[in-house]
């Protein structure tokens, strides 16, 4: 998997930001995290620990104070083609359609019409959009909808590492696994490096390779833990007593007292979200 | 015409109706003479016959032109003023004193020494025209795009948008609304100003025309013929910047 593109390092990466009455929020106190081309790591802890300022960085949307941060060995210095990133709220462009928000980056890119209208078709099956919805304004839209939009719009560029930042929080829980394993689904096809920010432990233990738990104040990395689960996954075919003794370890790095209470049954589809 | 479009009509035809009958029952009630009060059908009369003879025709020409400069100056400076000094505290900081000043000293206070200084013909009108036009646009314009939701310039930024590209494409769409507030006033203003700027010295205009037909030729009625003409250059230059924002800004 090592010698595929979309390789991720950070070492020794702060930041810190004004706080309103003088001093300073230290944000990300020193984190070094390596994830390999094509690799799939959740990102999960509680509010404020740092998990969205991570992925800012990691899309060069914020500079660290120190540190540095990778791309297939080239320095991150700045929003890259090679990184498409999905926000918490689908954030579509309200006076475009469906269609046009997706092509939007291809537009901005200066991709010729014909090019964009035949990259737009791949999207639109990609992410199961139909003609109706691709047509239809966001606020037409359902949720999940903009959200299929949002990702259809991150994936335009063909990007090598994909970054999501909440992305499901807002739909349903029973949608909200649907759209986890769609999200596999589209990875295997796709083929890029995917680092998700998840208050859910459930989701994180469906999706990654490896879950990051990171603790706040400062914003550091508690513990790295692997997910020793086959693929593909699936909600019914899955080794119930793995998945629950890795939510447990996760549990427990994230200052959970009921961590270590024996037989307790973390399937993913009993887990909720913590915070 | 389609079904909607006369449910639609309706009620505008129907209100105007009313007005007629009050200003009608008004002119009988009071007895008031035509060089007071002329009735509604006095004043079509007279609408129909000036249109005929020819006689407004001329002053319409020479306001709408003084109105199409005036307002396209002045909103467009508006719209680059408006920018900046939305993007830029400092900008603001230097230019919106004298904005509101000139915005607070009324307009026909101004017109004469800007008459003084441009001359009676077409420019000082357009400068009258442009100043009255460029505050609600300008204050629109800044408040507009102030409002953009930075998330949508954060979601710009991430796909390596120019400043160029964010300003067509995220800006401009986003403070469109709020823009289309201030030209909807300015477009009704622009009117006004053509018109004070007449009565400040001119030869010809709507605004002339209503002097010469009050004093000279004591015609009260063409002079309400006149003022028929101007409310219809406002009410029309009025839905033809309601049209282009539906067009613009559409379903959101």
């Amino acid at each position: 998997m090592s010698d595929r593109s979309g390789a991720i390092e950070l070492s020794g990466v702060t930041l810190d930001f004004p706080v309103r009455g003088g001093g300073r929020h230290e944000a990300l106190g020193g984190v070094d995290l390596a994830i390999p081309g094509g690799g799939v790591v959740a990102l999960i802890g509680p509010n404020g620990c740092g998990k969205s300022t991570l992925l800012r960085v990691i899309a060069g949307l914020l500079a660290p104070r120190s540190g540095r941060v990778t791309l297939d060995g080239t320095p991150v210095r700045g929003p890259d083609p090679r990184v498409g990133l999905v926000f918490q709220e689908p954030r579509l462009l309200p006076w475009r359609t469906a269609a046009a928000n997706i092509s939007y980056p291809l537009e901005l890119a200066g991709w010729p019409r014909d090019r964009c209208r035949a990259r737009l078709a791949e999207l639109l099956e990609l992410t199961r959009l139909d003609a109706a919805a691709a047509a239809a304004r966001p606020s037409e839209l359902s949720g999940g909808q903009r959200q299929r939009t949002a990702l259809a719009r991150a994936l335009a560029l063909q990007p090598e590492v994909l970054l999501l930042d909440e992305p499901f929080s807002a739909l349903d829980a029973l949608t909200r696994e649907r759209f986890d394993l769609e999200l596999l689904a589209l990875w295997e096809r796709a083929a890029t490096t995917i680092v998700l920010v998840t208050h859910s432990i459930a989701e994180a233990i469906l999706v990654a390779d490896r879950v990051v738990v990171m603790t706040p104040r400062p914003g550091r990395i508690a513990a790295d833990i692997p997910v020793d689960l086959p693929r593909p996954r699936s909600l019914v075919v899955m080794d119930e007593a793995v998945a629950s003794r890795t939510a447990r370890q996760i549990r427990s790095h994230l200052g959970d007292p009921d961590a270590n209470t024996e037989g307790e049954a973390a399937t993913p589809s009993r887990l909720e979200a913590v915070s | 015409m389609r079904r909607e479009t006369v449910r639609a009509l309706a009620p505008v035809l129907a209100a105007l109706a009313v007005f007629l009958a009050a200003w009608q029952v008004a002119v009988l009630v009071g007895g008031l003479q035509p060089s007071i009060l002329p009735s509604p059908r006095h004043v079509a009369e007279r609408f129909v016959e000036a249109f005929a003879e020819g006689t407004i025709q001329p002053h319409l020409g020479t306001t709408l032109s003084e109105i199409a400069w005036g307002f396209g100056i002045g909103a467009a400076l508006a719209l680059v003023v408006g920018y900046v000094m939305a993007r830029s505290p400092l900008a603001e900081q230097l230019v919106s004193p004298y904005i509101v000043a000139a915005q607070a000293v009324p307009i026909l206070a101004l017109a004469p020494l800007l008459t003084i200084w441009f001359g009676p013909g077409l420019v000082s009108k357009v400068v009258i025209c442009a100043l009255i036009v460029f505050f609600p646009i300008a204050v629109a314009t800044m408040v507009g795009i102030r409002s953009v939701d930075v998330r949508l310039l954060e979601l710009g930024r991430s796909l390596r948008a120019t400043r160029r590209q964010v300003l067509w494409t995220i800006e401009i769409p986003a403070a469109l609304p709020s823009i289309f507030g201030g030209v909807r006033v300015g477009v009704t203003l622009s009117v006004i100003g053509a018109i004070v700027g007449e009565w400040s010295g001119a030869s010809r205009g709507l605004g002339v025309l209503i002097n010469v037909a009050r004093g000279a030729l004591f015609d009260i009625p063409l002079m309400f013929a006149t003022l028929l003409t101007i409310a219809l250059v406002g009410i029309g230059l009025y839905l033809t910047v309601v049209i282009v924002e539906r067009r613009l800004v559409g379903a959101r």
